[in-house]
């Protein structure tokens, strides 16, 4: 049951990017196409599970002093992975990403996550609350990027939804699409989740 | 144990399996990331160069240019890359040039940050393809004889420069209708 609320906590109550807002820098910038938006989620749901992983088993013996360099040296290790694999074995992708995977480095979520929770726990709990917060964010901006692609190209995952005469809203896949698609789903999500004042 | 040499040691111990791991998956990974940059190249060389089936890379005078050959070994015409400075930075282009007609070829963005749905568009075949069988002799001005995506006059225009630009130097060592 605990295993549960971890897992489901990142998803819903706490998601990073409804409610915690952190970690919105790439999740502004990568959002144009809903492909990008599930590579993304994949890649940073990765880097979180592995190194909220180790960083639970190490937490006794990492000394309180030095515990964010080595956060960090853990962290870029597996950003750096996922780096090198990408380019290797998915290009096209790791073309359209560019530096963001790199800044999973500094990826606020990460380090909130290995700080606030990980090393306080067992790696069990620690999986389940890294998966639930990766697959929270995942799903997060899937969803706009989704709406972002769908109103900026007339596509969606590549594929021609809108007809002929649609005219993009080119806005949206520009910056300040970004911020207005995030600004009225946070919105929305404190509507749906409102608790009515006593 | 001091505490300060327990830092230390947790620190480089975490440090060097890092290194260990990282080393490990470049070792894994680079010959394939190698390969994928060497197709990307070959694959803009031949859609620039009609006919060509393979290419050959040679250095000339510090410019490197790709030599199109169809699968007898003739050759079909050679291609170079070109920079220009767009709208919102470096645009990285392709170049396909025939010499002995003094005609291009053909036109590939191979890397630009324009905006999308603007000055993006200058990736679109309908922008590049009316570069095909451009004479070495015109201008290459956006507006005059090349035509310009209506709200990305700058792109088109830095892809034009860059085209004449870029030409002119190769122009230099493969003088129209000589060999190559």
């Amino acid at each position: 049951m605990q295993l549960f609320k971890d897992f489901i906590n990142g998803i819903w109550n706490e998601n990073p990017i409804f409610r915690m807002v952190i970690g919105i820098c790439s999740a502004l910038a990568v959002t144009t196409a809903a492909n990008n938006g599930i590579a993304m989620g994949m890649a940073l749901t990765f880097v979180l599970t592995c190194s909220s992983i180790l960083i639970s088993l190490l937490r006794n013996i990492i000394p309180a002093k030095v515990r964010i360099p080595c956060y960090i040296i853990v962290v870029a290790t597996f950003t750096t992975v996922v780096d090198l694999f990408m380019k290797a074995y998915f290009p096209s992708l790791y073309e359209v990403m560019g530096i963001f995977i790199p800044l999973i480095v500094v990826n606020c979520i990460v380090l909130a996550r290995a700080e606030a929770f990980a090393s306080k726990v067992g790696p069990v709990r620690a999986t389940a609350d890294a998966l639930g917060m990766g697959l929270g964010y995942t799903w997060a901006i899937t969803l706009i990027s989704m709406i972002r692609e769908l109103m900026g190209a007339g596509t969606l995952f590549g594929y021609h939804i809108m007809g002929e005469g649609f005219t993009p809203w080119t806005i949206m896949i520009m910056p300040p699409g970004a911020f207005i698609v995030m600004g009225i789903l946070v919105g929305l999500m404190n509507m749906i989740t409102r608790k009515p004042v006593e | 144990m001091n505490q300060y040499a327990k830092m230390i040691i947790v620190l480089m111990i975490i440090s060097i399996a890092s290194g260990a791991v990282l080393a490990l998956s470049y070792e894994v990974t680079n010959p394939k990331i190698q390969e994928q940059a060497r197709q990307k190249l070959e694959e803009s060389v031949l859609k620039v160069i009609p006919g060509a089936a393979k290419m050959e890379v040679v250095q000339k005078e510090d410019m490197t240019i790709y030599l199109g050959l169809d699968e007898q070994g003739n050759k079909k015409g050679i291609a170079f890359k070109a920079v220009g400075s767009g709208f919102n930075g470096a645009i990285e282009l392709m170049v396909g040039y025939n010499p002995s007609e003094g005609k291009l070829t053909g036109v590939e963005i191979l890397s630009m940050s324009e905006t999308p749905g603007l000055g993006a568009k200058i990736k679109e075949e309908a922008f590049t393809n009316q570069f095909n069988g451009k004479s070495v002799e015109d201008k290459f001005i956006a507006k005059e004889d090349v035509q310009a995506i209506s709200g990305a006059t700058i792109s088109s225009t830095a892809v034009a420069k860059a085209v004449k630009t870029s030409l002119d130097n190769v122009m230099k060592i493969y003088p129209v209708g000589g060999d190559f």
